[in-house]
């Protein structure tokens, strides 16, 4: 393999400054402003416009590159989805290059053009279209511009999924057409399913000429290409592509470039988001294999073609406001790569080509994909020791996904069992069947200690007069933790119905306004059930609702318990009225901060933590969605635990008002006291297999403690523990703490410093100010 | 001097999880309260005390001085480095409730055998994935002999490793009673001269190099450990002579630690007769001369 090669690629993407790309937003809107257009059936529509997109968009091919394929019309770029989130995007218009937090570059005539859409969009995007009373709209979209209870992705659109490129790969659109056609003849013409076979045909057809394209391109560049190795290399760059997507893959490469064009056109339909190829060592085996035999690729060929690919993956960012990127900031897509893990019939799938993603993970190190290995009881020593060799040399990824648990866990709450061994993390951190699930796992996500705050003050936010949930009893009438917790119960009930309403019209609305045929076309069930998957034709259909600031409200309940009620030290009024005057009194502040905190192996404070949990799994697992699935809780936050953290008032375990919550299941920051074994001790108290959505446990380590062959024994037999008691999943942070801090004086010093924020990496100095304080205080384990 | 606390619970001031340089695996180390020696670059000059003592951490301080008005022996201070006249504290601890600020703490906590073998037992499940297990350090161990005995096999019953560390200086019966309950000593050398080591340490080594040799005979899993400190005992003498000791003994390696001044920091805080070293951190360099000459004469370095 050229390693050069691979290193010139890497620098040209890692040294683009990302953009917004405008195309898909101009193409979208002529689509749709053509009256004709607005007639026809919305699968139609969608179908159409994103053939649209595929035929008319710009396409490149860079210099040294074997996969082809461009997301935007920027080396580096994003998509602007105005039927979606697009028009709240699009206030930030003018702020898109200055910006601190994830700038991105955006011409004069390019802001000109997006300004002229907006109108045109201002009352028929998704979320303005979700609810039939203007009143009800109204309050939503003022209620999710100012998030304080919860925050719906979905109003984005839903994505969230591992698309069934093994299926692509092999029929490719021409199998997938043929199928469609013998399914259709059986439907009655003009119907729902008649409709939804016709647009999965349309969009096909769209792919395969996407592939097309290029390779027209390339055999054009290549007339003109003087270099007689470069000369051939687009050669045979056009060959491949004039063969997939549309016909069904020979080789490995075939296979990948087949993939991602595939990838570019489902990050078009639509959010750009956790869009995950999965278990790509799984199922690209076959072609490695054969072509190993046949001598058509070696090792080193096929690494430098999966490092290729990877590197294409982080051509992509999100186009996200101001706000959005406050609850995923990071400039991050969630494509994830898993490797490794037991297979469909339970024994241990690993192969060459998970070496092969490992190694590539540990060279390039780039922002995307997001890499995940799963991890078992029966999976290869040599496997174990790759994934601690790189982790203990300072690597973040991959994270670590334990498969006695999860497959248990998606059993339990409704997968087959072969299809829960066939998971793979999409997006942060979310289990889903590879090919099966439209888990829509990023629906939303709920602020938890912020139901304390209401339950303190009967149901107003500290400091107002507004009654924003129901009137639960007063505090001074208080005289239990019996009461206190009933209050808490009352106001979380309240909003999780309030979120469950909201979600439902936009679940609703996703399906009426916005089906996704491409997607569809890639997820088994819905060709064979005649739906898209935004009405409910996928196999499995969960959605995902995340429990976010669980932590901060249990130590919250035991320091009420401790200080009110136990030492009686504080009356609850009294200690509610420090709340309200934000703890500004030190004295006090100190004494609640310094009562015991979950994650130091404390059973009584960690129960308060688990009865959290509880009341928030009780209130959603089980319930259905408007997709025939049921919600599923998850116990990871993205970068949200910063912003709910910046909206929530002052809380009884001494944290004061806008201080960030704590990320995922970790403790709150700074509070696990007692080194790493205690705080993985509190957190194996959890019943992870209550969290299908998954579970995030970041930890932070010195680079000085695990360093060498004592640290990596160490690493790896601590987690042995924490996996054998329950563990769910784990990853890491590394470094020397003064790196970070001199990173965060003096950004440009280092420009690439990766760090892992929820489930996924992002570059320190794509973080903003806060963000980066808590990347530095986070769970910090020295010894 | 006293050699023993012939006590059924034992004084200690800290207890460590996720100990990883501290013997094999993944350790608890229980940090025992009192020693022998004064060695004068000790990291721990908290442990020097058998009892429990007052202690003051200034960079928590806020100076809010609730902890005056609360002292029943008018010791506090009112300086910015010094809280305690140890001369009047008769370490009730009332001060120590006061502070809200965790300035104050009492150094040192009473535990009998079964709280501490549940304390232990906490992290059960890393030793045995890890073949860990905990490390008996100090503080001198060896002087809680008759709670060791009462503790020791209790942990051995639930297929514990142990490790000690001591700097040596024990009563042989103390440690020949609990010998049978030991995996593993860490054996402490500082200096071969033992008019230096008088000098540095507070005691002679006389009964150190008696007791190495009768451990050398009757317990099969002996390590022998040095903390080089700069200057003072990783001359080519000193070395030369611990080389000549450890091969008389039959021992082979020996593991050296690197010297750090960080606990110095804590010299204000208490109540000691210690007085700073002023020598710098070894950042590794004399830690790698003394590795060479070990080396050089046929010790192995661990």
């Amino acid at each position: 393999m050229s390693q050069d090669r691979i290193d010139r690629i890497k620098n040209a993407v890692r040294t683009s400054r990302p953009g917004i790309c405008t195309e898909r937003a101009l193409i979208w809107t002529r689509y749709f402003k053509n009256k004709e257009n607005r007639k026809k059936h919305p699968s139609i529509q969608m179908a159409e416009s994103l053939s649209d997109v595929l035929n008319k968009k710009s396409i490149k091919i860079y210099p040294d590159e074997l996969i082809a394929g461009n997301f935007s019309s920027k080396r580096v770029g994003g998509s602007v989805f105005p039927e979606l989130h697009g028009v709240v995007v699009m206030q930030d218009l003018f702020s898109f290059v200055k910006r601190e937090t994830n700038p991105l570059e955006i011409s004069k005539q390019e802001i000109w053009q997006l300004i002229k859409i907006i109108p045109f969009w201002l009352f028929r995007f998704l979320g303005f279209k979700a609810y039939r009373s203007k009143i009800d709209t109204f309050r939503f979209i003022a209620d999710q511009l100012n998030a304080r209870y919860y925050f719906i992705n979905e109003s984005g659109g839903i994505a969230h999924l591992a698309p069934d490129y093994e299926k692509l790969a092999r029929v490719g659109t021409e199998g997938i057409i043929l199928e469609v056609e013998t399914l259709q003849e059986k439907v009655l013409e003009n119907t729902e399913q008649w409709y939804f076979y016709e647009s999965v045909k349309i969009i096909a057809r769209g792919l395969a000429r996407f592939g097309k394209r290029y390779s027209d391109l390339a055999f054009q560049m290549a007339e003109g290409e003087s270099d007689p190795v470069r000369k051939q290399e687009l050669l045979d760059i056009s060959k491949v592509c004039e063969r997939v997507p549309e016909k069904g893959a020979v080789t490995f490469r075939e296979a990948l470039q087949s993939i991602f064009l595939a990838q570019i056109a489902i990050n078009l339909e639509s959010l750009d988001n956790a869009i995950s190829p999965g278990r790509m060592d799984n199922y690209l085996y076959p072609y490695y294999e054969k072509d190993l035999k046949s001598g058509a690729l070696t090792r080193e060929k096929a690494k430098e073609l999966v490092s290729a690919f990877s590197i294409k993956m982080s051509e992509i960012v999100p186009v996200f406001s101001k706000l959005i990127t406050k609850f995923h900031g990071g400039m991050f897509n969630g494509q994830v790569v898993t490797v490794g893990g037991i297979g469909r019939d339970g024994k241990d799938a690993s192969n060459e080509l998970s070496y092969i993603f490992l190694e590539v993970m540990d060279k390039l190190r780039m922002r995307q994909p997001n890499y995940h290995a799963r991890i078992h009881k029966e999976a290869p020593g040599k496997y174990h020791d790759k994934i601690f060799e790189i982790l203990s040399k300072g690597g973040n990824s991959p994270a670590l996904y334990n498969d006695d648990v999860i497959v248990e866990t998606l059993v339990r709450h409704g997968y087959d069992l072969p299809d829960a061994r066939d998971y793979t993390a999409v997006g942060c951190v979310e289990p889903v069947c590879q090919g099966k699930s439209f888990s829509s796992t990023d629906a939303a996500l709920f602020n938890v200690p912020i139901m304390l705050e209401l339950a303190l003050n009967q149901g107003r936010r500290f400091g107002s007069l507004l009654q924003a949930g129901p009137k639960t009893m007063a505090v001074s009438k208080m005289t239990s933790m019996g009461d206190v917790k009933q209050a808490f119960e009352t106001q979380h009930g309240h909003f999780t119905e309030r979120l469950i309403k909201d979600l439902q019209a936009i679940e609703r609305a996703n399906a009426a306004y916005h089906p996704t045929p491409l997607t569809s076309m890639l997820l088994d069930g819905c060709l064979e059930n005649g739906f898209c998957s935004t009405s409910g034709g996928a196999v499995y259909n969960f959605s995902g609702i995340q429990c976010v600031g669980p932590v901060e409200t249990g130590d919250a309940l035991y320091a009420i318990d401790q200080a009110v009620f136990q030492d009686r030290k504080l009356t609850l009024p009294k200690l509610v009225g420090l709340l309200k005057q934000d703890l500004h009194d030190e004295k006090w502040r100190v004494y609640l901060r310094r009562l015991d905190k979950f994650g130091n192996d404390n059973e009584k404070v960690d129960d308060y933590t688990l009865y959290v949990l509880d009341t928030f799994t009780g209130n959603l697992n089980g319930r259905m969605n408007t997709r025939g699935g049921r919600y599923t809780t998850g116990l990871y936050s993205v970068t949200s635990h910063q912003y709910f953290g910046e909206v929530t008032g002052a809380l009884p375990n001494g944290r004061r008002k806008g201080e960030s919550l704590s990320a995922g299941i970790a403790p709150s920051n700074g509070q696990d006291r007692l080194g790493p074994t205690a705080m993985l001790s509190s957190v194996n108290r959890i019943d992870a297999t209550n969290f299908a959505n998954g579970l995030n446990l970041n930890v932070k380590w010195d680079s000085n403690t695990i360093r060498g062959e004592t640290g990596r024994l160490a690493l790896k037999n601590i987690f042995k523990t924490y996996f054998r008691r329950g563990g769910m999943q784990v990853q890491f942070n590394v470094f020397d703490p003064k790196t970070l801090l001199e990173a965060r004086d003096n950004p440009d010093a280092y420009p690439n410093l990766l760090v892992r924020v929820s489930g996924y990496s992002a570059y320190f100095n794509d973080l903003t100010p806060e963000m980066k304080d808590e990347i530095i205080r986070r769970t910090y384990i020295s010894v | 001097m006293n050699l023993e606390i012939e006590e059924k619970q034992a004084t200690i001031f800290d207890i460590q999880r996720f100990s990883i340089h501290d013997g094999p695996g993944i350790r608890t180390t229980i940090f025992f309260k009192g020693c022998p020696l004064r060695c004068r670059w000790c990291q721990n000059p908290e442990s020097h005390k058998s009892g429990i003592e007052v202690a003051f951490y200034k960079e928590r301080c806020a100076f809010c001085f609730d902890c005056k008005d609360v002292c029943p022996e008018d010791a506090i201070l009112e300086s910015e480095d010094v809280r305690i006249n140890f001369d009047h504290c008769s370490t009730c601890g009332q001060c120590v409730s006061a502070c809200m600020n965790d300035a104050l703490r009492l150094v040192g906590k009473r535990w009998n055998a079964l709280t501490l073998l549940n304390e232990v037992l906490k992290d059960k499940d890393f030793f045995d994935d890890s073949e860990g297990g905990i490390t008996l350090s100090g503080g001198e161990p060896t002087m809680y002999s008759a709670f060791l005995r009462e503790f020791l096999p209790l942990v051995k019953k639930e297929g514990v490793h142990v490790n000690m560390e001591t700097c040596g200086m024990f009563k042989w019966d103390n440690i020949n009673s609990i010998l049978p309950f030991l995996d593993l000593i860490f054996y402490d050398l500082k200096l071969m001269d033992s008019k230096m080591h008088q000098i540095y340490t507070g005691v002679d080594n006389i009964m150190i190099i008696e007791n190495l040799s009768k451990l050398a005979v009757n317990f099969s899993n002996l390590q022998a450990r040095m903390p080089v400190i700069p200057t003072i005992n990783d001359t080519q003498d000193n070395i030369a002579d611990t080389v000549r000791l450890l091969k008389k003994n039959n021992l082979e390696t020996i593991h050296l630690l690197p010297y750090h001044n960080l606990g110095e920091a804590k010299l204000p805080g208490i109540k000691t007769d210690l007085e700073p070293l002023d020598l710098p951190t070894d950042n590794g360099v004399y830690l790698l001369s003394a590795k060479k000459l070990f080396e050089n004469q046929g010790i192995y370095v661990i």
